[in-house]
């Protein structure tokens, strides 16, 4: 990498002084055997990826990379980027260790020290908050699929293919009548800023959708015995359960819902719920319960194909956000393509007119990606899912679903 | 809603009954060696994932791995005072603390390291079973923790009462110097406290794997009740740690009912200020038995 990242340097400064530095480049093409003397066009093309390898977010974003490093290969695969003279795509991976502050110098760093055409990161909505204003002062093109609706305000740069947060509540809401057509629900969430911001959305949107919260309970994270709070939820007469929480609570809550006897629907939303680890943990308790997630792998023929290269190597099947980092990376090298250049402002450029609905970029809820002036898809929207054995399968809304409600 | 508030005692006094097993492990020790131990919870941590490999490569259930965790940490915990605890013994507080605070930093980033952040569950065929009994439910799990942790609390008791180590242990709990004087070898029966006090933490983790995730960092979601329990139930007694745990799992249950979800601990801490205020060293008065 250190290399590669010397060569770049030289590359660059030949191009800027090509008549002065002549000499001085062929005799760095001397030093760096492979160094194509006329054909520049070849160079690999530079694009960052952010992610949390280590700390809390580590397992998810280790997870990230490996979709990361696939998506790239198959770019490459296919012939690179033809505009550019098959040039290849080099991912370039920096920690930001599930930590803000870190996101901050690591975004910093990674673009400083490396010429990059695109980026895109975090998995965590808190750590893109920060590595989006960073890459907006750099003039670097950012995509995400983080979901938090402050990504599209303020920031030219940022680039959000996929449904946004706001979207994801009324989502769950819709689905709730799926199961009755006067839904009573129970919103229950942890007292963080997550949580809150999540379950706020819910309220404030449920009377329009023809749903009644019949309890919206905030608890501490992380508690010891669910079983209290799932004491109120039965007093609360709810058949439909909401649960905005990370895996550990939500392993306790679906497990208490089955030793009272409780008969309720279960929505987890995204995040923790829509990951083969919560199958894994729960197993057959899982089977029926409901998500939303902004990618689901059995949306078309591509995302079934990388799906099954992703099971192949990594033994489960491809998670929302994975998926939609492979669509995202497709996204950046047709925006590359039509920039026929590697300047990262020119990629802005073309990525602002990206307009797909076939091919891998346009994997997607909907099938089409198309960006309107403040970065957000203007066909993005979340997809509704339930586990079905052992695998997430798409059933809301009509057009998105590929398989049945299976009722429980 | 005489079915509700049962409902939340009956949740109450399951899990008070595994704060109990952490909890008289703390008072325990500081009874004894008079040090605070704040690894105790990484102890908790260590005994789950005991009984989660147990049943991950062998199949054995979590509640047979007693046999297994409780010897391993009780060997843990002669092991510590005996190498390390010894050491900083009659030196002044600081040390002290930063030795068990050490040991709890070093614990729980090996974890993290070596077994990674990832949740780790055990499915046994009661593990999501219930009993039902007119409109309460009883969780098979959590009763079966709860019998044994009671089981376990009244053979330290008994332990503690009846034979000469036990009275060993509590002769110098209560004076030192004396018990000293009368021929008590200190480091004998700190090495048997230490490892009493971890075996039950070793207790407390095996029997929470069939009802809880296994990860790190959980052993911090039991020390904090743990802490206030031995406070409530005056510093260094065992039956007073014991009543004080069941206590706060009812009052964090009711809380949780009656109050609201996110400040079941309210109550608790409340129960705790107000105790102190008319019994300023616990429950017990001051005895440290």
């Amino acid at each position: 990498m250190k290399q590669s990242r010397r060569r770049t340097t030289l590359k660059r400064q030949s191009r800027r002084d090509f008549l002065v530095s002549a000499g001085r480049g062929a005799i760095a093409a001397g030093a760096f055997g492979a160094y194509p003397l006329r054909g520049w066009a070849a160079d690999p093309v530079n694009i960052g990826g952010l992610y949390p390898v280590t700390g809390s977010f580590a397992q998810i974003g280790q997870a990230c990379v490996n979709a990361a490093k696939l998506a790239v290969e198959m770019v490459n695969e296919a012939g690179g980027i033809k505009s550019l003279g098959g040039a290849k795509l080099n991912l370039i991976i920096s920690d930001v260790q599930s930590e803000p502050t870190v996101t901050r110098t690591e975004t910093d760093r990674l673009i400083s020290s490396n010429k990059l055409s695109a980026i895109h990161g975090c998995y965590a909505s808190a750590l893109t908050l920060i590595a989006s204003e960073v890459a907006e002062r750099a003039k670097v093109p950012l995509l995400t699929g983080s979901s938090s609706d402050l990504l599209n305000k303020g920031r030219t740069y940022t680039f959000t293919p996929f449904a946004r947060a706001s979207q994801f509540a009324n989502a769950q809401l819709q689905m709730s009548r799926l199961v009755s057509d006067k839904p009573k629900v129970a919103v229950i969430f942890e007292n963080t800023a997550f949580g809150t911001a999540t379950s706020n959305g819910l309220k404030e949107q449920a009377p329009a959708e023809g749903v009644e919260i019949v309890l919206f309970e905030p608890y501490s994270a992380g508690f010891a015995d669910a079983g209290p709070l799932l004491n109120k939820v039965k007093a609360s007469g709810a058949d439909m359960l909401f649960s905005v929480s990370y895996l550990n609570d939500l392993i306790l809550i679906v497990r208490t819902v089955k030793q009272i006897g409780l008969k309720v629907g279960i929505n987890g939303g995204s995040g923790g719920f829509v990951v083969p680890d919560f199958y894994k943990n729960v197993g057959a308790l899982a089977e029926g319960l409901q998500g939303v997630a902004h990618w689901n792998h059995d949306s078309d023929a591509n995302a079934q194909k990388v799906n099954a290269e992703y099971k192949k190597r990594y033994g489960e099947f491809l998670f929302e956000y994975g998926g939609g980092l492979i669509a995202q990376t497709f996204m950046i090298a047709d925006a590359l393509e039509r920039a026929q250049s590697a300047d990262p402002q020119k990629v802005r450029e073309t990525l602002s007119t990206l307009d797909v609905s076939s091919g891998y970029a346009a994997m997607a809820p909907g099938g089409k990606v198309k960006f309107g002036p403040d970065g957000k898809n203007i066909y993005g929207h979340p997809v509704g899912v339930q586990w079905q054995h052992g695998d997430l399968a798409s059933i809301f809304p009509k057009e998105d679903a590929r398989a049945p409600l299976m009722k429980s | 809603m005489l079915e509700i508030v049962a409902q939340a005692v009956i949740n109450g006094l399951l899990i008070g009954g595994i704060y109990a097993l952490v909890s008289i492990g703390v008072t325990l020790i500081f009874g004894v060696i008079k040090i605070v131990n704040f690894a105790q919870g990484e102890f908790v941590m260590i005994g789950m994932y005991i009984s989660f490999f147990l049943f991950a490569y062998l199949g054995v259930d979590p509640i047979i791995s007693l046999i297994v965790s409780m010897p391993v940490l009780f060997v843990a915990g002669v092991l510590i005072q005996h190498f390390l605890i010894r050491r900083v013994l009659g030196l002044n507080d600081l040390p002290q603390i930063f030795l068990t605070f050490a040991l709890s930093l070093l614990i729980l980033n090996l974890a993290l390291m070596l077994l990674t952040a990832n949740y780790r569950t055990v499915h046994t065929w009661y593990s999501d079973e219930a009993l039902h009994i007119s409109g309460l439910y009883i969780p098979v799990a959590k009763l079966i923790a709860f019998v044994l942790a009671m089981a376990l609390s009244a053979a330290l008791w008994i332990f503690l009462h009846t034979t000469d180590l036990g009275k060993a242990m509590r002769a110098a709990a209560q004076k030192p110097e004396v018990a000293m004087l009368m021929g008590i070898n200190p480091n004998r029966v700190f090495c048997v406290a230490l490892g009493i006090a971890l075996a039950l933490a070793g207790a407390a983790g095996s029997l929470l794997m069939p009802f809880y995730p296994a990860y790190p960092m959980v052993g911090q979601v039991f020390t904090l009740m743990a802490f206030v329990a031995v406070v409530l139930g005056t510093l260094g007694n065992v039956v007073g740690a014991l009543i004080a745990s069941l206590m706060m799992g009812v009052a964090e249950s009711l809380g949780i009912q009656f109050v609201g979800a996110d400040s079941g601990l309210i109550v608790v801490f409340l129960m705790l200020l107000l105790t102190l205020a008319v019994r300023p060293s616990g429950l017990a008065g001051g005895r440290a038995r």
